[in-house]
């Protein structure tokens, strides 16, 4: 290759490189497997823009690049007790609800949920708990957190990639609460934590779905989104609330205050409270939405189903977990890394 | 000087300015910093980080980084050792060996590392082959654990290790080899009384071009580890991302560089030549 | 003994050369389990056909591209530079570059573009890349250089100065077409280093620029999936062909 050939050819390419898509841009930030094959390219088309659809598995990923200020991106969905602090750092952009007619297809107990009184901040997209699911040939059936920490599960175990669902099953496990402050409870429940890392084969969000259809894993700490798939797709597995009790999430919408298309952004946000849009989303990825005109247009499989929508004597147990004070945060971050770490 | 000269270096005093110094200060004074609750730096200044580093929990990381790389260190120089000495034997074909030698390490750092994660998963080459060939019933757990890291380090270093050693070896006066084989040594002999102490420089080299990449490896760790067999750089780069520690993950980043720099100056008096 | 080394050399060769081999292999395989099912070049397409995939060896290519010029350039002036005349300082920076783990540049690089875009308002992306990939490449470019101009006779610019041109003419007629052989494999090994960079990319990429070791490490991460052997085949038969370039113009 002669010089000229090198430097020509590369000269085309930056060229080609600043040619840009006349079209307006969207750049959306969600979890995998929370939409369907055409809820994107339906938008795209009736509004005529382009949207970059990225996914991400855990709320850390996505506030890793968010709390910067100019990470590039116009919507996230953060799980709800992350939309306080996100709000109160000034990352998020406050609500228009002009803009968004179908806010009152939204069911009523996320008409005005305690993380977000008026909507100013966060329109509710999907709920879920946090659970166990399991390959029926594991007897017996795993009924509680504890069960996690049986000797005889070793190597086949995982729990989540998640520090506050996995330090709070350890200590709903140690009969503590949840959301718990305190220094000491917090270290016992690291301690047992430590304990159980060697039986388990890896700490995993929504991607060991495949291995427990496949039979690899045969028990794992999962969201009851990606258990109700997972169970779709593998007969054999089965999925439960634990009786010591659980944590409910409620992953919410939110547009962030860097990003320069709020119009844009609105009518996203606007598209997806469409009945039929959430609806369809909820029917192709088997998960429960929080979109009350949506759920009436479900089938009945999926609206019956016990992993989406628990029955209201399992739906006792659970609990919608707060935002942490400051100090407690760190703390559990810090645990975490030790957990992992260890 | 000239303007020519000027001109000529200003590039690189660019880069050394803003690309090189410029983040390692940045990098110096987060470690110092607080860090904000959901991530990002803040005020105060303290030494929080490095006290941090204390806990005997982050010595194991070290320790278990330093170990790995070594045991690494030591299984490419048994392993590249003999082929080294082939090579340099050779009496035809002497390129070839040595673009056979080179070639995979050339290809993608990524793939090759992947090629492992292929072989060893439970539903991988090697488990499937022994569960058909009958000699298993269920799949071994090869993969996600120190010792499928330790292969996949050996792996990917071994042509570090076989290069040096290739040019010390060749670069040997077969006059001596004779020499010792007139005063009625036999071949094991000769190897251990006189190849190997007049190879010591290549060693070195060798050593040196193995253990400190090995030290910062993250790759490896991360996919053939699983997250579970935590090294170093997985522990950095896990606080600047997940974690969002950042004055902790400064603190261990200038950590590993400083012993980075220790291993490469013991390294560098015992074979200044060779690393050159 | 020599018969047994070769036999040693033989089983380290296979060691070295099977994962890769098996790799390609099973890129041919029909089904999409560990089990062969004949021939199908089904992976080849889904590679070809992946928009996501498409996006991100753009990408791969435009950072490559750009980010080997710039450094070829630096690099090899820098090098003739200290050639003439050394500089401990900036010798001594661009080694203490090339030890310096990847993780720590990366990592560097993007503390100190998050606190300079703080005051600029911009974002990562391309451009970031870029310059990221610049940073680690300068130093294997001006180590490459540097051992081709140990292999040049000065005497040769002397010469050409003494009859009258200039320094830079010098260079340019003398000196740059001796050396090219050695700058232009200088920039091939930029090119394959560029291209299969993930943990520096991964750490200052943008929301726009993916590039295609960051998709294969997702996908490896996410579990079996044979388009990676397809698009390993693909990556290992073109690195190969550049690095036996690269080699035979080093000792041209």
């Amino acid at each position: 290759m002669n010089r000229r050939t090198f430097f020509s050819s590369s000269l085309a390419a930056g060229v080609a490189a600043c040619r840009r898509d006349p079209r307006p841009r969207l750049n959306v930030y969600n979890w995998s497997a929370y939409v369907a094959p055409d809820t994107v390219p339906n938008f795209e088309r009736e509004f005529g823009v382009r949207v970059r659809y990225v996914t991400y598995e855990s709320n850390e990923e996505m506030l890793a690049q968010v709390v910067t200020g100019n990470s590039g991106w116009d919507i996230v969905f953060p799980t709800h007790n992350r939309v306080p602090p996100m709000s109160s750092m000034g990352l998020i952009a406050p609500l228009d609800h002009r803009r968004l007619k179908n806010l009152a297809n939204l069911e009523q107990q996320f008409q005005s949920p305690s993380w977000d009184r008026d909507l100013r901040w966060s329109i509710p997209y999907m709920w879920f708990g946090s659970g166990i699911a399991f390959n029926r040939s594991v007897a017996p059936a795993p009924r509680a957190w504890a069960d996690l920490w049986n000797p005889r599960l070793k190597g086949r175990l995982t729990m989540l990639d998640d520090p506050e669902d996995v330090i709070g099953a350890s200590l709903k496990k140690l009969g503590l609460p949840f959301e718990s402050t305190d220094p000491e409870q917090l270290r016992l429940a690291e301690r047992a934590l430590i304990e159980q890392k060697p039986l388990v084969r890896a700490y995993l969000n929504a991607e060991v779905r495949d291995q427990l259809v496949s039979g690899d894993v045969l028990v794992a700490q999962l969201w009851s989104t990606t258990a109700a798939q997972a169970l779709d797709a593998g007969p054999s597995l089965d999925f439960v609330f634990p009786a010591e009790g659980f944590p409910l999430y409620c992953d919410c919408a939110v547009i962030l205050r860097e990003s320069r298309r709020q119009e844009l952004a609105h009518q996203f946000l606007d598209y997806i409270l469409r009945p039929p849009v959430s609806a369809g989303i909820a029917q192709a990825t088997l998960t429960a939405t929080a979109n009350g005109a949506a759920r009436a247009l479900l089938t009945e499989k999926i609206r019956t189903s016990p992993a989406l929508y628990p029955p209201p004597d399992v739906m006792q147990r659970g609990q919608w977990p707060g935002t942490l004070p400051a100090a407690a945060q760190r703390l559990r971050d810090r645990i975490w890394t030790e957990v992992k770490a260890a | 000087m000239n303007r020519l000269r000027f001109w000529f270096l200003l590039p690189a005093w660019l880069w050394l300015a803003l690309l090189f110094l410029a983040p390692l200060a940045i990098v110096c004074a987060y470690s110092l910093l607080s860090r904000g609750t959901y991530g990002g730096v803040e005020l105060p200044w303290t030494w929080e980080s490095y006290r941090r580093l204390i806990d005997p929990l982050y010595g194991t990381i070290l320790l278990r980084s330093i170990a790995l790389s070594a045991a690494a260190t030591a299984i490419c120089l048994v392993m590249g050792f003999p082929l080294a000495l082939f090579i340099a034997r050779a009496t035809r074909r002497k390129n070839l060996y040595l673009y056979l030698v080179i070639l995979p390490f050339w290809t993608s750092f990524l793939v090759r590392t992947y090629a492992w994660m292929f072989l060893l998963r439970d539903t991988g080459l090697v488990n499937t082959a022994l569960i058909g060939l009958g000699f298993l019933r269920e799949p071994l757990p090869l993969l996600y654990n120190d010792g499928a890291v330790l292969l996949g380090l050996v792996y990917g270093f071994l042509p570090f290790m076989v290069l040096p050693l290739y040019a010390t070896l060749e670069r040997m006066d077969p006059a001596l080899l004779e020499a010792a084989a007139d005063l009625g040594a036999r071949p094991w002999s000769t190897l251990l009384r006189v190849i190997v102490p007049l190879a010591k420089p290549g060693v070195w080299a060798g050593t040196a071009l193995v253990f400190i990449p090995c030290l910062g490896a993250y790759l490896t760790p991360d996919l053939l580890g699983g997250g579970k067999s935590v090294m170093v750089g997985n522990l950095v780069q896990n606080q600047f991302t997940n974690a969002r520690d950042w004055p902790f993950g400064s603190a261990v980043s200038l950590i590993l560089m400083l012993i980075t720099l220790t291993a490469l100056a013991v390294f560098f008096q015992r074979a200044p030549k060779e690393l050159l | 003994m020599k018969r047994g080394l070769a036999v040693y050399a033989a089983a380290v060769y296979l060691f070295l050369h099977l994962p890769l081999a098996t790799l390609v292999l099973f890129s041919f395989n029909a089904s999409r389990f560990t089990l062969w099912e004949g021939f199908s070049l089904r992976w080849y397409h889904a590679v070809f056909t992946d928009p996501d995939m498409a996006d991100a060896m753009w990408n791969s290519i435009i950072i490559a591209i750009v980010s080997t010029l710039i450094s070829t350039v630096a690099g090899t002036l820098a090098a003739y530079a200290l050639w003439k005349r050394g500089s401990r300082l900036l010798s001594g920076s661009l080694y203490l570059s090339l030890v310096t783990p990847e993780i720590v540049t990366g990592i560097s690089l993007l503390a100190f573009f998050q606190w300079i875009f703080r005051w600029l308002g911009w974002h990562l992306g391309l451009h970031t890349v870029i310059l990221a990939h610049v940073s680690f490449s300068i130093a294997y470019v001006a180590i490459v250089v540097a051992a081709r101009l140990r292999t040049f006779d000065a005497s040769l610019e002397e010469a050409a100065m003494d009859l009258g041109a200039t320094e830079w003419r010098a260079f340019r007629r003398v000196t740059l077409p001796a050396i090219a052989p050695g700058i232009i494999a200088a920039g091939l090994l930029a090119l394959t280093i560029s291209f299969d960079d993930y943990v520096i990319t991964s750490l200052v990429a943008g929301v726009d620029s993916t590039t295609l070791p960051m998709v294969i490490y997702a996908m490896a991460r996410r579990g079996a999936n044979p388009s990676i052997n397809a698009i390993s085949a693909l990556i290992v038969v073109v690195f190969g062909a550049v690095i036996l370039v690269s080699e035979r113009l080093r000792e041209a």
